[in-house]
């Protein structure tokens, strides 16, 4: 198997939380709080979990938005952390993201022939011409006229507004795109074309993908493998269909069965969770998930599990796991 | 003519709907347009002069001493009396004057009593002359047009210190945007009359006109700044946060890049909303402080300077005051006008472009 594109090794991002009048910030929000993850070329790493659980600050941890707490940041073996804003230029061609919500990623000031010219301009490629040209190709690509460069991002739909949002980031010809919840935002009669597109994409320039979304369903045609994220850990990771037919970890388990089956004579119950998500400030001992897992045994508030090989690439972390 | 982008046309297209408003900006424009060429309309040097066959346009050039038109004097010549002089000679020559042909410092007394004396259409005071026979006319359009320029400076330069550091506070946060915090606070409770007070009782007696209002100007700007950074730290922290923003870096845009093609872009959409009203303020500041008598130095001609003999002498002399009022109220009104208008066709509730 060829080297890993890139390899988080046991990153946290902890924002300092203000508490109040005098605070000296000492709660901390522990958001990410020791993921390892490797993507390889070309593949797809679905990143699932709830509202809060801290995908999208992993995300812009590895995008270096954000300069993650401690951990390592490993891309094609060079560490990002803590690397400035020059020492990063090169990798920026290199990793790439797609926003949620496009209109709030689009500057709306600039027309899109703007947009998508700027990451040429940043990085010095081609004159004024030829850069022209990479725009009107770039429209192509993603499946919008020609003409949409004089437009601005506000005369566009969200499914097209989404495509520009693409089209600049694979301007650059990047190896590693963050999605995230790239389509969570759009209709469902448009989510599915976008999702399309981002395939064809991935085969076309052989792009590996960080997926995240909240919901497993999404996430199950476009992975490779998924991991299950939840307060700032990942609990299990597996292949996509793996994942699928054997979760272990009673939180993945309770995700599947959210899943709608179209077939009526399906009668999986699904397994509902109670209670709320505990907030990252104070993330509950032991395990985290012990407030609300089914199965959780007195052990669990204490002994906190560690991700185990429970099946040929397939991890998860919890002490009782266990196949449905 | 302009390629504005179709949310600002929008936004203008709203503008001209709103009649008072688009009406009163028509007004002004002209207003400012034929201030520009105040020297042509409102000078006591000739528009053109004919003299032995020459043609001269004094209006713009160097002075002509009264030599240059056959006149026993070395000092510049007095265009109203070498018309009246052609006039009477009955000569080839002939000179043009414009249409009210004194400028703002020229004492135009008859028989040299300096007094107050009504409009006198024959004399071409239209609006009568003030305590020290002085055109009001004259010194009401030059002094609208001081005030106006005053109030242009006082608001650009206002708005760059005010932009600058409230931009930077709020793009950089930590510890210098608290610094700043603490400065503006104790700066913003200095009271800004006394310090004017203070400045112009110390600045030297041979200090100049230009270098004087410039002074003045500078006093009111260093005062002032701070309202505007509050506005300005706010939105940027608001618009740095914004996923276009992390979209920029991520392609690598440099900080620089951020707050100059990003950031400030957006943010300054809003402040065209504010203008006027800036305008209006300092107008209004630089004509109280005028009447004050700590505003623009003597001669210099001024509306709050009118306004004070005005109100000296409101009974003696009423048209004094009431040109100078009308002008303020005209000036005030038609800024007011435009910035209401401005203010609801561009209103970024209605037209905000994020979420
Ligand atoms: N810039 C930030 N500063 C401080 N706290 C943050 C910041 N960004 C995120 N957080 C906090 O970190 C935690 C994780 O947030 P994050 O946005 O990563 O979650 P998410 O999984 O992407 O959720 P969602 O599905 O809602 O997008 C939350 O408690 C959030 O309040
Ligand atoms: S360790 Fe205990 S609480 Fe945690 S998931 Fe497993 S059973 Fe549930
Ligand atoms: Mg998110």
């Amino acid at each position: 198997m060829s080297a890993p594109l890139l390899e988080v090794r046991d990153l946290k991002m902890h924002f300092p939380v203000k508490s109040g009048f005098f605070s000296r910030a000492k709660a901390r929000n522990f958001a990410v709080d020791g993921v390892n993850l490797t993507i390889n070329p070309g593949e797809t790493l679905g990143l699932v979990g709830e509202s809060g659980c801290g995908k999208s600050t992993l995300g812009r941890c590895i995008s270096r938005l954000y300069e993650p707490t401690a951990g390592e940041i490993l891309f094609k073996g060079a560490n990002l952390a803590g690397m400035r804003h020059r020492q990063l230029l090169p990798y920026r061609q290199n990793i790439q993201m797609i926003f949620q919500d496009p209109m709030e990623s689009l500057n709306a000031r600039h027309t899109v022939g703007e947009i998508l010219e700027e990451p040429f301009l940043i990085h010095g490629i081609g004159n004024a011409q030829t850069r022209r040209q990479a725009v009107s190709k770039l429209l192509d690509t993603v499946g919008l006229p020609g003409r949409s460069a004089s437009r601005y991002p506000f005369e566009f739909s969200g499914g097209q507004r989404q495509r520009i949002g693409i089209a600049r980031a694979i301007a650059l010809k990047p190896e590693l795109i963050i999605c995230d919840e790239p389509v969570s935002a759009l209709d469902v009669s448009i989510q599915s074309q976008i999702l399309n597109l981002l395939m064809d994409l991935q085969k076309e320039f052989n792009l590996a993908y960080l997926f995240i979304a909240h919901d497993l369903a999404v996430v199950k045609h476009i992975s490779d493998r998924v991991a299950i994220m939840y307060l700032g850990k990942i609990v299990e990771q597996a292949s996509s269909d793996d994942m699928y037919h054997r979760p272990f970890h009673p939180y993945t388990q309770s995700l599947i069965s959210a899943i709608p089956i179209p077939d009526p004579h399906h009668t999986a119950t699904r397994i509902l969770l109670k209670g709320d998500v505990p907030s990252p400030i104070s993330p509950p001992s032991g395990c985290a998930f012990h407030t609300r897992c089914p199965k959780a045994q007195a052990s669990c508030q204490h002994d906190a599990p560690i991700l185990k090989t429970l099946a040929p690439e397939h991890i998860a972390a919890c002490h009782f796991a266990a196949a449905p | 003519m302009f390629n504005f982008n179709p949310q600002t046309q929008k936004k203008l297209a709203r503008f001209r709907k709103i009649k008072l408003g688009y009406y009163s900006f028509i007004v002004l424009s002209v207003m400012l347009a034929l201030l520009a060429i105040a020297e042509l309309l409102v000078n006591s040097r000739a528009l053109v002069v004919q003299y032995e066959g020459t043609l001269y346009f004094p209006t713009y050039t160097d002075f002509h001493p009264g030599t240059d038109f056959g006149l026993d004097y070395a000092y510049e010549t007095n265009y109203r009396d070498l018309a009246a002089q052609f006039d009477k000679t009955a000569s080839s020559n002939w000179v043009i004057m414009p249409l009210v042909p004194y400028n703002a410092y020229e004492n135009d007394a008859t028989d040299s009593i300096m007094r107050p004396e009504a409009p006198n259409a024959a004399r071409q005071h239209y609006l009568g002359t003030d305590t020290t026979s002085r055109d009001i006319l004259a010194r009401l359009v030059y002094g609208t047009r001081t005030a106006l320029l005053f109030a242009f400076a006082f608001m650009v330069s206002v708005y760059l210190i005010g932009i600058m550091i409230g931009c930077a506070m709020g793009y950089f946060g930590g510890l210098f945007d608290l610094g700043f915090q603490r400065i503006i606070e104790i700066w913003s409770n200095i009271p800004f009359l006394y310090m004017v007070i203070i400045v112009f009782s110390v600045i030297p007696a041979e200090a100049s006109i230009p270098a004087r209002i410039t002074l003045l100007l500078l006093v009111m700007v260093l005062f002032s700044w701070t309202s505007m950074t509050y506005y300005m730290r706010t939105e940027t922290y608001k618009e740095k946060s914004r996923d276009y923003v992390a979209a920029a870096r991520i392609i690598g845009a440099s900080t620089q890049r951020i707050i100059f093609t990003h950031i400030l872009p957006n943010v300054l959409s809003t402040l065209v909303t504010f203008m006027p009203f800036t305008i209006v303020s300092a107008i209004a500041a630089i004509t109280a402080l005028d009447f004050l008598g700590f505003g623009l130095p003597v001669p210099t001609p001024s509306l709050g300077e009118l306004l004070k003999q005005g109100t000296a002498n409101l009974r003696t002399a009423p048209w004094i005051v009431t040109a100078a009022f009308g002008t303020l109220v005209l000036i005030l009104s038609l800024v007011t006008f435009i910035g209401e208008a401005i203010r609801e066709s561009f209103d970024p509730k209605q037209f905000t472009l994020y979420r």
